[in-house]
């Protein structure tokens, strides 16, 4: 399918490989000292709110944003416009609903803000275990997607070899991000993503306005019929369908991903390098500006695609239109061949392969961190550890954690794991969301709550979407002649959200009857801390 | 739009007030970071807003200076009463906030199922209404993000510095740490 003369793949493969020497070259720079917890876990609270948001910006629009977003956009219309809203929306009901608290409870990892007044073993396996079961998903979703994206970009051929080869390169610089660059290499990173990401984004989409005068409805009556669905584009129900159930289930994928997507966390993580509540507020206004600009873009980007591009041959790429950004730009330069091609098409790509390297090696870094604190050094060592044996260990963490996530992408490559990008969101939404608004807002919720929040809404998500429509009994699913499901939709939100919520709520009563002194400890320590939750006041 | 901002009291810490001789000066580096506030450097109503960010401006300490008592200082729990007031301007800005976020998405999901002919119908040229709030809740998000900087700084971060005050000097002279 990549029909390019041989000149415009090397300067492509030139540009990754300056990329891949600048970027390592600023993560060893910039790697924290052997022995130092903060340095490594928040990067010494030394960013600046510009540059702590740009960070959180960059860690919110994965590889898997910016893909499959603009590919249901051009093959979709109406439903990616309200995913992308949607996207949008969810960092900022992030910044106006956990942002301060969640900075004033936390230290370095998700475990630090539930266990604040919990201490336990318990609590700190628990945050462990979702905040694996959140990134891992994401983690080899991206990896795996890597082997067909670089082969497709460099113009290998679609074999096995060549994409195993692809994923194994990308997920070791992926560990050595992570292990060597901590949180403020990892920082770095992300901010030169973003701004590589916008810059390109927004060129693209002014190509493609300018490509039709700046109006807005020829692009869309093109669209319309590029798209080969007539006026169904600019209507809901092309991603999922028009029946009611289908509708819910359209209606259940944006609550879920309004409520889940920002509370994953390798983004609530990049919160607790922000230095107080005002700096982290605006942090996240420039975060929020950055997400929502790119949103725009890719709104644009995405009808271009479909306008310029067709669908019918962005699917005959990739059925999910993951390629169509690639396609835009290739198109939009002016045919192949031409210089206008060639350069957009090779900052495009760049910008797709230093996405895809950042966002995975922020997530190996957030599962890593978790490994190392909340199991490592609070549960197994139970807080004696010395600062440098965890460092040690949170190195180590993210070899491992990179290690089984290479091993897994290789295993799936060959199947249709799109899934795993909603099973992630689903269990943030289930298991993360209630767990960290009981945890911040309800002074009366106790140890067997926040169990039963975070196992039951991870279990809850995870059961359903295994009997999902998505994973069986579907042309586009993961097991497209197997057909094992009774879950009828798509995503588990509608039931797992509430479930998660349910159980927290349950777990608390049951403990205020069974073990009333320790709950009425656990509300004494909540009032206790609630001038350092709401102050940050020691 | 609302301004929840009803609880702006007590005002910041006045520069007159002498400093006590006794208060020590050891504050760890994460506390002293308030030292410099940049909010109220960057948005303050009679400073120039030349640096947004305030945090490579020259700052003051209000550490070094006693703060500003509100009348009901001698009451028994002043520290409860101050603590209730930022619980409650904290409150009333969320949920303002979340409540509108997530009620109008709520409703343009619902309305984009439901009613479809509706939200299919066009408002100008070829852009139909259903697109037209799409576009118009991320272009409102930027005014939205805006209004919750300025209704925070206004109502929750003077009574956040007051508390943090306040806690700072029982636990000072009754030696506890906490």
């Amino acid at each position: 399918m990549n029909d390019f003369g041989s000149g415009t793949q090397a300067i492509v493969l030139v540009l990754f490989s300056t990329l891949v020497t600048l970027t390592l070259l600023m993560c060893v720079m910039a790697g924290p000292d052997r022995d130092d917890l903060t340095n490594f876990y928040t990067g010494y609270l030394s960013l600046t709110p510009l540059k702590n948001g740009l960070a959180i910006a960059g860690d919110y629009i994965s590889a898997a944003t910016v893909l499959s977003t603009t590919g249901i956009i051009a093959l979709a219309g109406y439903d990616g416009y309200v995913l992308a809203v949607s996207t949008a929306l969810s960092l900022v009901l992030l910044m106006f609903l956990l942002a301060e608290p969640l900075r004033n409870a936390g230290s370095f990892t998700m475990g630090d803000v539930l266990a604040r007044n919990m201490p336990g073993r318990a609590v700190r396996i628990a945050s462990c275990v979702v905040t694996l079961s959140a990134t891992l998903p994401f983690l080899v979703v991206q990896l795996s997607g890597a082997g067909s994206l670089l082969t497709f970009i460099l113009g290998m051929p679609h074999e096995t070899g060549a994409r195993t080869t692809c994923i194994v390169l990308i997920g070791s610089l992926m560990i050595i991000y992570a292990a060597i660059g901590g949180m403020r290499g990892t920082a770095l990173i992300q901010m030169i993503k973003i701004v590589f990401l916008l810059g390109t984004s927004i060129t693209v989409a002014a190509l493609v306005l300018n490509r039709f005068d700046w109006s807005l409805g020829e692009v869309l009556r093109a669209a319309e019929r590029g798209s080969g669905t007539g006026p169904a584009f600019l209507q809901q129900g092309l991603q999922l369908g028009t029946s009611a159930t289908q509708r819910l289930d359209f209606a259940s994928l944006q609550i879920t991903v309004i409520l889940g997507a920002a509370c994953l966390p390798h983004i609530t993580m990049r919160l607790y390098s922000a230095r107080d509540a005002p700096a982290v507020r605006r942090s996240m206004s420039w975060a929020v500006g950055t997400v929502t600009t790119f949103c725009l873009a890719v709104i644009v980007m995405g009808t271009g695609a479909a306008a310029l591009v067709g669908a019918q041959y962005i699917t005959a790429t990739d059925p999910h239109g993951r390629t169509s950004v690639l396609m835009l730009s290739r198109t939009l330069g002016g045919g192949a061949g031409s210089a206008g091609t060639t350069v957009l098409y090779a900052a495009m790509a760049g910008t797709v392969f230093i996405t895809l390297l950042s966002s995975v090696a922020g997530m190996t870094l957030a599962a890593a961190s978790s490994l190392a604190h909340d199991l490592f050094a609070h549960s197994l060592r139970r807080e004696r550890a010395a600062p440098r044996t965890e460092m040690t260990v949170a190195g180590w963490a993210c070899v491992v954690v990179g290690t089984v996530a290479i091993l897994l992408s290789a295993l799936v490559q060959n199947w249709d794991v799109g899934v795993l990008t909603t099973l992630a969101i689903c269990i943030g939404a289930s298991a993360v969301a209630p767990a960290l608004t009981y945890s911040l807002f309800w002074r009366g919720f106790t140890r067997t709550g926040l169990l039963a929040s975070l196992y039951g809404g991870t279990a809850c998500a995870l059961v359903l979407m295994v009997f999902s429509k998505a994973v069986s009994g579907m042309p586009s699913a993961v097991f497209p002649n197997a057909d094992f499901h009774w879950f009828p939709m798509q995503s588990t939100g509608l039931v797992s959200i509430p479930f998660g919520y349910l159980a927290g709520w349950l777990g608390s009563r049951l403990d205020h009857r069974r073990r009333a002194a320790e709950s009425r400890e656990n509300r004494r320590l909540y009032e206790e801390s609630e001038a350092r939750l709401l102050a940050a006041a020691e | 739009m609302t301004h929840p901002d009803d609880n702006r009291y007590p005002p910041p810490a006045s520069p007159e007030w002498p400093q006590p001789p006794t208060q020590p000066h050891g504050y760890t580096p994460r506390r002293a970071s308030y030292g410099r506030d940049p909010w109220q450097e960057s948005y303050g109503h009679d400073v120039p807003q030349d640096n947004s960010y305030g945090y490579d401006a020259p700052s003051y300490d209000p550490y070094g200076q006693t703060a500003w008592r509100p009348p009901h200082a001698r009451d028994p729990h002043p520290h409860d009463a101050d603590l209730a007031a930022l619980r409650s301007a904290y409150q009333v800005l969320r949920r303002v906030s979340t409540l509108t976020a997530l009620g109008s998405f709520v409703v343009y999901v619902v309305l984009s199922c439901c009613a479809p002919d509706l939200m299919a119908s066009k408002i100008a040229g070829e852009l139909s209404l259903g697109m037209g709030l799409g576009i118009f809740q991320l272009a409102v998000t930027f005014a939205a993000v805006l209004w919750y900087g300025r209704s925070a700084q206004h109502s929750v971060d003077p009574l956040a510095r007051a508390v943090r005050e306040r806690t700072v000097r029982p636990s000072r002279d009754t030696g506890v740490a906490r």
